[in-house]
């Protein structure tokens, strides 16, 4: 056995007041120690007229609330029941309280038509006043988290800065809204020049589900064979926001913008901020069209200003072939060319060695077996006389060299004019000989 | 019955109808992020945690094992209750904690719409979630209530309070890794 699972929900205290037409109450929770958090409490209230065939109205209200969407001067009764919505748990109803409905007294007009606009987290409030009497108005929000508590929360409301003291019907409160910290109640208090006071209803503005997304931007840019979709999110500077917590996605809508209009639109859905299409027919005007969206709050913006492209075409198309050729054309020719070149060197090499054209004189031709006995041939005896002793008085070293280089020229046939020997010969030859049997 | 009144019929019920909107399996994600937010408020509320409280510091041992049913659902409901009793901890008197009160406030403010989208999203469903594991349920009540107990007994002074916030820290950072396990 679970006290807590068993243990029934006693009957709640309230306290009624009637004004100006309509019901305030407070309700004080259902005293038990069972209930460690008496904020889990959600209250029913059941209310109808005190006549024969009246409908019962039943409505979740606030620890302190207004019931004012009744008729003046007629009674109404009333019970409420303690409820934890978790447990699915529904307490005992608190005991049944009549109470008359006042006249309304309106000596001042509020503020009505009370409505929110908001655009990408730009937040603006608008009403209405019938009778434009000199009158200054001043907007105030609450936090929404103070209505759930106990306390009495009417002095908890707050001035919207630059909304105190206006007498434009609007007022921006972007201000206040911080980012996504819970949801907001505004009113406008309308002050005549007796310092009189009416407040208006109250409007409950929570920021993601009040906001509405505006479109984005888009930017188009074309390749070959693909359309690149640039996507710039809503609310510029705003916009990490609302990128953040709506989670968007983007919608893009392309069709081919042709004379005939039957052409079919085709979507694309992306998460991310660029988008390509591929498969594009050339030479075609294509236009595109973007829309955000958020799936969790069900939100989705206007579409963006259609932007138009078109895809690269015949008129290119021609000049790519006609300088591809002409590249192909001038490569064979190069190639043909040094082909040819190579060929007839190649022939006329040939046609040298092994065909020659040129004959040899006829009295040449029949040397060709008595080489060696030609007598215009150059003999020994010419090579000694190349050799000559230019100085006796020099070293053996001199000496030596000399004669090593005599050596040298007698092995060729040829004359080499190094050694002069026209001067000194006879005696040279003699002392040569002698030297020369030495060394040997 | 005119116009105005009508609107103040929706205004009242504005409360359920539009959170009903919203799809219910969006949630974790959402939880994430006032998760996020919430800590980085936690943080931003006071300073540093203050050297005199150190020995006044307490050990609540939260009930881990509630937050580990197999079934998401289970968990989804566990997360919510957490949030309550978080948000029932912090309307209490805190004048001696001499904290930042836009970020409290913001901090409460959102606590409050999450527990609201949940709610709504669970009383949609209308499943009962509590056939089991109710002993769970009433280990998280003892340790909050151990939290509750032990700052009127310290009269809401700074050091519990900053103790208490300390521990909704750690529980807040708990909660933000089994939604990441849950997500993943």
């Amino acid at each position: 056995m679970i006290p807590y699972c068993i243990a029934q929900i006693g009957p709640p205290e309230i306290e009624l007041q009637s004004t100006n037409g309509v019901i305030k109450i407070k309700i004080s929770p259902p005293e038990a120690k069972m209930w460690i958090n008496p904020l889990n409490f959600k209250y029913n209230l059941v209310i109808w007229e005190n006549s024969s065939n009246a409908e019962l109205r039943s409505l979740n209200i606030f620890p302190t609330d207004i019931i004012d969407d009744l008729a003046p001067d007629t009674t109404y009764c009333l019970k409420v029941q303690a409820t934890i919505p978790l447990d699915l748990k529904e307490g005992l109803f608190s005991p049944i309280r009549c109470v008359k409905t006042t006249r309304k007294v309106n000596d001042l007009v509020c503020a009505t038509n009370v409505s929110v606009f908001a655009l990408n987290m730009k937040f603006h409030l608008h009403w209405n006043n019938q009778y434009k009497q000199h009158v200054s108005y001043n907007v105030q929000y609450l936090m929404g988290y103070l209505k759930k508590l106990h306390d009495d929360y009417s002095v908890k409301w707050l001035s919207v800065p630059r909304c105190e003291n206006i007498t434009d019907t609007q007022c921006n409160f972007s201000s206040i809204i911080i980012g996504t910290s819970g949801f907001y109640y505004l009113r406008v208090q309308t002050m005549n020049e007796y310092n009189k006071s009416c407040l208006s209803d109250e409007v409950k503005v929570d920021p993601l589900i009040t906001n509405e997304i505006g479109p984005p931007d888009v930017k188009l840019d074309i390749s070959d064979v693909l359309l690149h979709i640039q996507i710039s999110p809503p609310g510029g500077s705003e916009s990490e926001v609302m990128r953040d917590h709506y989670d968007l996605s983007y919608r893009i809508l392309y069709w081919k913008n042709s004379s005939n209009n039957e052409e079919e639109i085709k979507m694309k859905e992306i998460k991310q901020t660029i988008g390509t299409v591929s498969d594009l027919t050339p030479s075609t005007l294509y236009c595109v069209k973007v829309q955000a969206f958020s799936e969790f709050y069900n939100k989705s913006s206007h579409y963006s200003k259609e932007e138009c492209i078109k895809t690269p075409g015949d008129k290119i198309l021609p000049l790519i072939i006609l300088a591809t050729f002409v590249t192909a054309l001038i490569a064979v020719c190069l190639v043909a060319t040094t082909l040819v070149f190579v060929l007839y060197q190649a022939y006329n090499k040939i046609k040298y060695v092994f065909f020659p054209s040129c004959q040899p004189p006829l009295n040449i031709e029949h040397f060709g077996a008595q080489l060696f006995s030609s007598p215009f041939l150059s003999t020994t005896e010419e090579v000694i006389e190349n050799c000559s002793i230019i100085e006796t008085i020099i070293t053996e070293e001199v000496n030596q060299v000399d004669f090593k280089d005599c050596k040298h020229s007698k092995q060729s046939s040829r004359d080499s004019g190094n050694y002069s020997n026209d001067d000194d010969t006879s005696g040279s030859k003699v002392s040569e000989e002698t030297v020369e049997k030495e060394i040997v | 019955m005119n116009a105005l009144g009508l609107t103040q019929i929706g205004l009242i019920l504005l409360c359920t109808t539009t959170i009903s909107s919203l799809q219910c399996n969006h949630l974790p994600l959402q939880q994430r992020k006032v998760i996020k937010k919430s800590l980085q408020l936690l943080d931003k509320m006071g300073k540093n945690f203050p050297r005199q409280c150190l020995r006044e510091k307490m050990s609540f041992r939260f009930p881990e094992q509630v937050l580990k049913p197999r079934q998401k659902e289970i968990v989804k409901v566990t997360i919510e209750e957490i949030f309550q009793h978080i948000f029932y901890i912090f309307s209490k008197n805190l004048t001696l904690a001499a904290w930042d009160g836009t970020a409290l406030e913001q901090f409460q403010n959102g606590l409050y719409q999450q527990i609201e989208q949940l709610e709504a999203c669970i009383i949609k469903k209308q499943t009962h979630y509590f056939q089991s594991k109710e002993v769970n349920r009433l280990k998280l009540k003892k340790y909050f209530q151990k939290i509750d107990c032990f700052l009127k007994d310290k009269q809401h002074n700074l050091c519990s309070w900053e103790i208490s916030r300390a521990e909704m820290r750690r529980c807040l950072q708990l909660i933000d890794k089994v939604i990441r396990k849950l997500n993943n």
